[in-house]
């Protein structure tokens, strides 16, 4: 299996604006958060990526993204009838090969550029299956994030077989079916935002568009994968980063400049404003 | 391996099932002792909840029951005070090792087995306790709410669509209403939680859901109601529109204050359902911070309502159970833990929630059965306890989950005819009785675990009555399925529990039975034991005619026993209708999203005295909504008049006015308006209080030995019993029966007459406590030639009604004279000084309870204190029933009574050979005329003989004790401290022989001068004016609401007869007798160990009951 394609989402109302928004990166370039997702991407061998976008917004995106002109494709999901449904409307793009999917609204700091998605594809490639990348995370976040319910699988001790997903579930419900044997107690594997999807995700949401009336969501479309096919979580030990959330993309912007080439100057610069606001405090 | 401890530990249920009672019968003294040195042994080895428990309750069973009567356990050791505060403070491990010492010091003896049995009772109840709240923790779903301790850890939302006000200003309101439940097979209370977890294939319940409503006043509907809404205010505000409460909560600490205001319920459910979850309790945080998580918004918060649609208290439908439920429900919805905003409930959030309300109910210090949740449940179901299996956090715990199965019975099961029929054939009444079930409960499971013969048997037959009421329900024969709960309740229910039934349940099974002969199909208890909810089957033709004679039948059944039964209201017969939907809800939007009506007879005289520019856009927008829907909504109707009923105050002085009736009762009953300010004076002031109760602490106090008293535990001479047989022969002896007490402790300070209350099954009717003492009269009159005088003794509570109910029961036949001393002094109560309450909580040793229990009983003292505060400490009571607010004013006046009340001199005059009368108290039971108890006293030449018991664990208050040199009686009261008592061996029972020449004596007067008032009055003043005064805190209960009740400590002052021992001129003399004969019956709790141990048959044998 070899994974040549990604799909970026981007069309959600409130997103809309996010992979537009500037960063310094971690070589100390200006750079949209688009290009920095796409350079994820590249970075794991991917070729052509298509981006899911509110119909209208492509002449912007492009804008921020001139490198990669040649290898992005805008594809437009003419209503919002959400997350299930953005993915489902790069079904033609895909044509039934496996494929990467990343949001748009998260940004991934690793060991090195582009180590995420790179890892993902890598698992995926060799293990033959889908594969979400995932991460421990704390009860009270669950009302943000896709929940696996999973077993340990092989030895590698950072993969687990999914056995299903739920949407952002209560902690009741999350204890009640998504407790992962040798989690700590109120940690739970959320998604990452990054996954490796195969053509089977689209043969359910191609049903679940047809036969639903509120809004599909991936995390039910991969619980029914999950349910007919081998699909793994690979536990990340990366950090991901939510843009949209308050402070995000201050956030985003410290942990990708902390873990690059200006590493020291932000590091002072952050110095000097706390030790300037305790003068100011004191006066 | 020892017989018991193979017997607890064997597979094979034939040997597991084996009594205890038949093993200890055969058993020596010593193989007992080893048996018990087996069993502690084996309870600390082994890791089984089951075998460790099962051990406990043998090890209390054999020293409760089998090694007291031994005579090698006839020592009389003390018992250590350390071990006592152990177990006072549940430390039940070190308290055994205590008394263990004792008995392996002083080798084995019936005080120390007292307090052994206490302990390992005390320590099994405890174990199952811990166990059950570790399993509702442990639950998946549970166990997240006790690791959240910050708002940042805070993981529930609020749904968007109760967050959304539309076009109005006014926030959505979501309506939760669930059914109760009734229980059709009883079930032998085998939805008790322990029950369930050690005996799954036992624990089966036929449980539906109902709607009710008085009958004859509305449709019946779901009973319980709860509603939510979001509120522009960042606080928790909570309302019980039908007990009138409401509070509007700004700190965190506040929500886990249970018993702070009557919202306990509704503070138990917001957590249980992880509103508020458990974790944050002491947390600190902030309750703000918290709602603005919840919410998504700071300064929004969250108004939860509950509403009970006319169901008194007590109904036993579990009532309080499915209004936790209705409530957690709510929050669970509201909250995205139950998938469904509204509609029914599937079966996954049932079972959430009926967990949740098992936890509620922990947290609330309260616990109903396994089955109590079943309304959230549709229509009828099978309830069954499931076998723990691998994965479930009981597996090698116990034998079964904590949560049961419900199997839902379809219309295939149960035909919707045989419900129609069901419905037309049932009558369901609540006949007002005010009942504690608690002590029930736990005779349940300790009785289960001894597998005594009787109660086994009892208990397989209930479980194959199951089968048959099941069996009967399919075939739609509701006239057989009569039979069947009638069988039920005649046979295994009483003979589990014979305190399940009652004289007044009984009454009207006979009466109902004698007027609708074979149209009543039969009884069926409801819940924990008869007298509250309760069923009565009828052929559907009389049902209507029966559902009117039933009420008027209750009516006047309780008229006749209210004297001496207490009844929480006025019996009522309900309409109900089986519930085929289960817990279900609405969400209320736009100008549909009001409270319930009565919310704001509650509500709105609040917002009207606020000033309109403070009020927040919600509360504007609904004053003018709800307005609107009064001016035309025909629902509102009347809502104009009520609100002005809450709005301005009523008069409280008409003629009819409890004040009033307070004021013409002092005036009746001779109230000494100068000594009650004297003595308000002097508690005010500090001089009277109770730790001025206490004697000097330079007293001398030392223990009396056996051989400085007479021991009349074993036979005595023959000399002595001839002397007192010719006495009795010669008429002169009178019995004087103490009356005049509302017995506080047995019914919670209920005020009815203790003396009438008809209290155990005896020669195979209830007797009351007068007439078990007339019995004995009888057999002596009998037995000696002569029928002695008897003297009840009675106060302003207790005169009236006893002298109908002698009247009505023509004295239960007795032959000889009987006479009623009516009480001559009355006192007022007083409301506590809170340094009072302080030193009765605070200093003196309390009994520690469960820990949330003892969490909400701190929270409960620290309001009462407050409330002494406020209403002024050493005020009068007066907000109450007149005669709640009187108490009498100590024994010690008793005598005095029969001496101002004319009764002893017309009882001289017409038995001049009356020289000596044997007083006891009504609750002593085994105080019968003992000729050779007579001769010692008539030898002894005393004016008082005084009867004693060894010290027993629970003989609290004093006893005799050698003071500063002399022999006498000591109040507890009196005592300096708590400790000094574990050094006195006897207790006093309060049983006396009075030798009346020489007790006249001591008055300075003499038969003659009997007849003279004035010089009686004054030897009474003079001997009054030596004796102490006591100040003691009582319990009064408070009815209001519908079968409501409060709990008041108020402040009384007595005197106590004791105190006569202590004058230097009073010849005293003092026998040690058997326990059967001294000890008293104080609370409910006793009767069934009093039963067990045999007394009850020996009181029977010395009885003979009046046959008309």
């Amino acid at each position: 299996m070899k994974i040549r394609k990604a799909v970026i989402t981007a069309a959600a109302k409130s997103q809309r604006r996010l992979p537009l928004q500037n960063l310094i990166d971690r070589d100390g370039q200006e750079r949209s958060v688009l290009a920095i997702l796409i350079e994820e991407a590249v970075k794991a061998q991917i070729e052509e990526i298509g981006v899911v976008v509110w119909p209208g917004d492509e002449a912007a995106y492009e804008q921020v993204i001139p490198e990669h002109a040649a290898r992005v494709r805008f594809i437009p999901q003419p209503a919002p009838r959400g997350y299930g449904h953005a993915v489902w409307c790069a079904r033609e793009f895909t044509a039934g090969d496996p494929f990467l999917h990343l949001v748009s609204d998260h940004l991934y700091v690793g060991a090195a550029a582009g180590a995420c998605a790179s890892r993902v594809v890598e698992v995926a490639e060799a293990e033959r299956c889908a594969v979400s990348a995932v991460q421990a995370t704390h009860e009270s976040l669950l009302t943000v994030y896709g929940v696996v319910g999973a077993q340990r699988a092989g030895a590698a001790g950072d993969r687990y077989r999914i056995e299903t997903v739920v949407e952002k579930p209560t902690p009741t419900e999350a204890e009640q079916r998504l407790v992962v044997p040798g989690m700590r107690a109120g940690y739970y594997l959320c998604f990452f935002g990054i996954h490796v999807l195969t053509p089977a995700i689209m043969d359910i949401l191609d049903e679940t568009v047809a036969t639903s009336t509120t809004r599909v969501t991936l995390s039910q479309a991969l619980a029914q994968v999950a349910a007919k096919e081998r699909c793994l979580a690979l536990e990340m030990n990366a950090r991901r980063y939510d843009v949209g959330a308050r402070y995000g993309l201050l956030t985003a912007q410290l942990a990708l400049a902390l873990s690059g080439r200006d590493r020291d100057e932000v590091l002072t610069m952050l110095v000097r404003l706390l030790a300037v606001q305790e003068h100011v405090d004191r006066v | 391996m020892s017989e018991l401890a193979r017997i607890i530990t064997a597979a094979d249920p034939a040997a597991r099932d084996r009594a205890l009672d038949s093993y200890c019968r055969s058993a020596s003294t010593a193989a007992l002792l080893d048996e018990c040195a087996a069993l502690e042994e084996l309870r600390h080895a082994s890791p089984n909840l089951y075998e460790r428990v099962r051990a406990l309750f043998f090890l209390a069973a054999i020293h409760r029951f089998h090694l007291p009567d031994r005579p090698e356990a006839a020592g009389n050791a003390l018992l250590p005070f350390t071990g006592y505060q152990h177990l006072l403070g549940r430390r039940y491990e070190e308290a055994i090792r205590a008394f263990l010492a004792v008995q392996r010091r002083e080798g084995p003896s019936a005080p120390v087995s007292s307090a052994l049995a206490a302990a390992y009772r005390g320590l099994a109840f405890q174990t199952l306790a811990d166990q059950v709240r570790r399993s509702v923790r442990a639950v998946r779903g549970n166990q997240w709410m006790f690791r959240t301790g910050h708002p940042g850890d805070y993981a529930l939302r609020l749904r968007p669509e109760l967050l959304s006000r539309g076009d109005t200003a006014l926030f959505p309101v979501l309506r939760e209403t669930t059914p109760v439940r009734m229980d059709l097979s009883h079930s032998g209370w085998s939805d008790i939680f322990f029950l369930g977890m050690d005996y799954p294939e036992g624990a089966r319940v036929l449980n539906i859901s109902i709607d009710l409503s008085l009958h004859g006043q509305a449709e019946p509907a779901p009973p319980v109601e709860a509603w939510l809404r979001v509120i522009d205010q960042p606080v928790l505000r909570l309302a019980s529109v039908d007990l009138r409460a409401e509070a509007e909560i700004t700190s965190l600490a506040e929500v886990f204050d249970f018993a702070r205001d009557y919202l306990g319920l509704l503070k138990s459910a917001v957590i249980a359902s992880g509103l508020i979850p458990p974790g944050l309790e002491g947390s600190g945080q902030s309750l703000a911070d918290l709602l603005a998580r919840l919410t998504g918004s700071p300064g929004l918060g969250i108004e939860i309502v509950s509403k009970v649609n006319d169901i008194p208290k007590g109904s036993r439908l579990a009532v309080s159970t499915n209004l936790l439920a209705c409530l957690i429900s709510a929050c669970m919805r509201a909250t995205s833990q139950i998938p469904a905003l509204t509609g029914p409930l599937e079966e996954a959030a049932r079972r959430l929630v009926a967990a949740r309300a098992i936890l509620g109910e922990w947290l609330g210090g309260s616990g109903g059965g396994w089955q109590d949740s079943g309304g959230v449940w549709p229509g009828i179901k099978l309830i069954e306890g499931e076998p723990a299996a691998e994965g479930d956090v009981e597996f090698g715990v116990s034998r079964g989950r904590l949560l049961p199965r419900h199997r839902l019975f379809g219309p295939d099961v149960v035909k919707p005819e045989t419900r129609e029929l069901l419905q037309n054939s049932l009558v369901l009444v609540h006949g007002g009785m005010a009942q504690d079930v608690g002590p029930i409960l736990e005779m349940v499971t300790e009785r289960y675990l001894l597998r005594s013969a009787q109660e086994w048997l009892g208990r397989q037959e209930a479980i194959s009555l199951l089968d048959q009421i099941v069996a009967q329900l399919r075939q739609g024969d509701v006239r057989a399925l009569g039979s069947l709960t009638q069988r039920n309740y005649d046979g295994p229910i009483q003979t589990i529990i014979p305190w399940a039934g009652n004289h007044y349940t009984a009454a009207l099974i006979e009466q109902v039975r004698a007027e609708f002969g074979s149209a009543f199909w039969g009884f069926w208890m409801l819940g924990g034991m008869a007298g509250g909810g309760m069923g009565f089957l009828f052929d559907p033709k009389v049902q209507p005619r029966a559902k009117q004679r039933l009420a008027e039948i209750m009516s006047a059944t309780r008229r006749r026993l209210e004297g001496g039964v207490p009844f929480a209201m006025e019996p009522v017969v309900y309409d109900f209708r089986i519930n085929e939907h289960g817990s279900t809800a609405e969400l209320r939007e736009g100008a549909r999203a009001l409270m319930p009506p009565s919310y704001y007879t509650l509500r709105v005289p609040a917002l009207l005295r606020q000033e309109q520019r403070s009020l927040t856009r919600s509360q504007r927008a609904e004053l003018e909504r709800f307005g609107d829907a009064c001016r035309h909504e025909p629902a509102l109707r009347g809502m104009t008049a009520d609100l002005i009923d809450h709005l301005l105050p009523q008069s409280q002085d008409d003629p009819g006015s409890a004040p009033r009736r307070l004021r013409a009762l002092l005036d009746d009953l001779g109230f000494d308006a100068a000594h009650h300010e004297k003595i308000r004076a002097e508690l005010r002031a500090g001089r009277i209080g109770l730790s001025q109760n206490r004697l000097p602490v330079s007293s001398r106090i030392e223990d009396v030995g056996p051989d400085e008293i007479h021991d009349a535990r074993q036979p005595l001479p023959d000399r002595l019993r001839r002397l007192g047989e010719q006495a009795l022969a010669d008429g002169a002896l009178a019995i004087v029966s103490l009356a005049g007490g509302a017995g506080s402790r047995w019914t919670h300070g209920a005020g009815v007459v203790k003396a009438l209350n008809p209290f155990a099954r005896l020669a195979g009717r209830h007797r009351t406590f007068v007439e078990v003492h007339l019995a004995k009269s009888r057999r002596a009159a009998r037995l000696f030639g002569s029928a002695p005088p008897h003297i009840f003794t009675t106060s302003y509570l207790t005169h009236a009604p006893m002298a109908a109910h002698l009247e009505r029961e023509a004295n239960y036949g007795y032959e000889g004279p009987l006479h009623l001393s009516p009480g001559r002094s009355v006192g007022l109560r007083l409301i506590p000084m809170a340094r009072d309450l302080r030193f009765a909580w605070e200093e003196m040793p309390q009994q520690q309870l469960d820990v949330q229990k003892q969490k909400v009983i701190e929270s409960a003292r620290a309001s009462l204190i407050q409330w002494a505060l406020g209403a002024g400490e050493g005020s009068d009571y007066t907000d109450n029933l007149p005669l709640q607010c009187l108490h009498p004013v100590g024994h010690w006046y008793e005598f005095p009574n029969l001496l101002r009340n004319g009764v002893l001199r017309d009882l001289l005059a017409e038995r001049p050979g009356v020289r000596h009368l044997l007083l006891h108290n009504i609750d002593t039971l085994g105080a019968e005329i003992d000729p050779a108890l007579f001769g010692l006293h008539l030898e002894s030449e005393a004016a008082l003989t005084v009867e004693v018991i060894g010290r027993w664990l629970d003989d609290r208050g004093g006893g005799l004790a050698r003071i500063d040199g002399r022999i006498r009686l000591i109040e507890g009261l009196a005592l300096p401290s708590e400790e000094i008592e574990f050094d006195l061996s006897w207790y006093n029972t309060g049983t006396m022989w009075i030798g009346i020449d020489r007790t006249l004596a001591l008055f300075g007067l003499t038969r003659a001068d009997l007849g003279d008032e004035a010089k009686v009055a004054a030897g009474v003043r003079a001997l009054a004016a030596r004796m102490p005064t006591y100040i003691t805190l009582k319990d009064v209960k408070k009815r209001w609401g519908r079968g409501q009740e409060d709990i008041f400590p108020v402040t009384q002052f007595e005197k106590l007869w004791g105190d006569m021992s202590a004058l230097a001129e009073a010849p005293c003399a003092y026998a040690a007798v058997p326990r059967r004969r001294g000890q008293q019956l104080k609370e409910v709790a006793q009767l069934d160990s009093w039963w067990r141990d045999g007394s009850a048959a020996w009181l029977e044998s010395v009885c003979e009951f009046f046959q008309p």
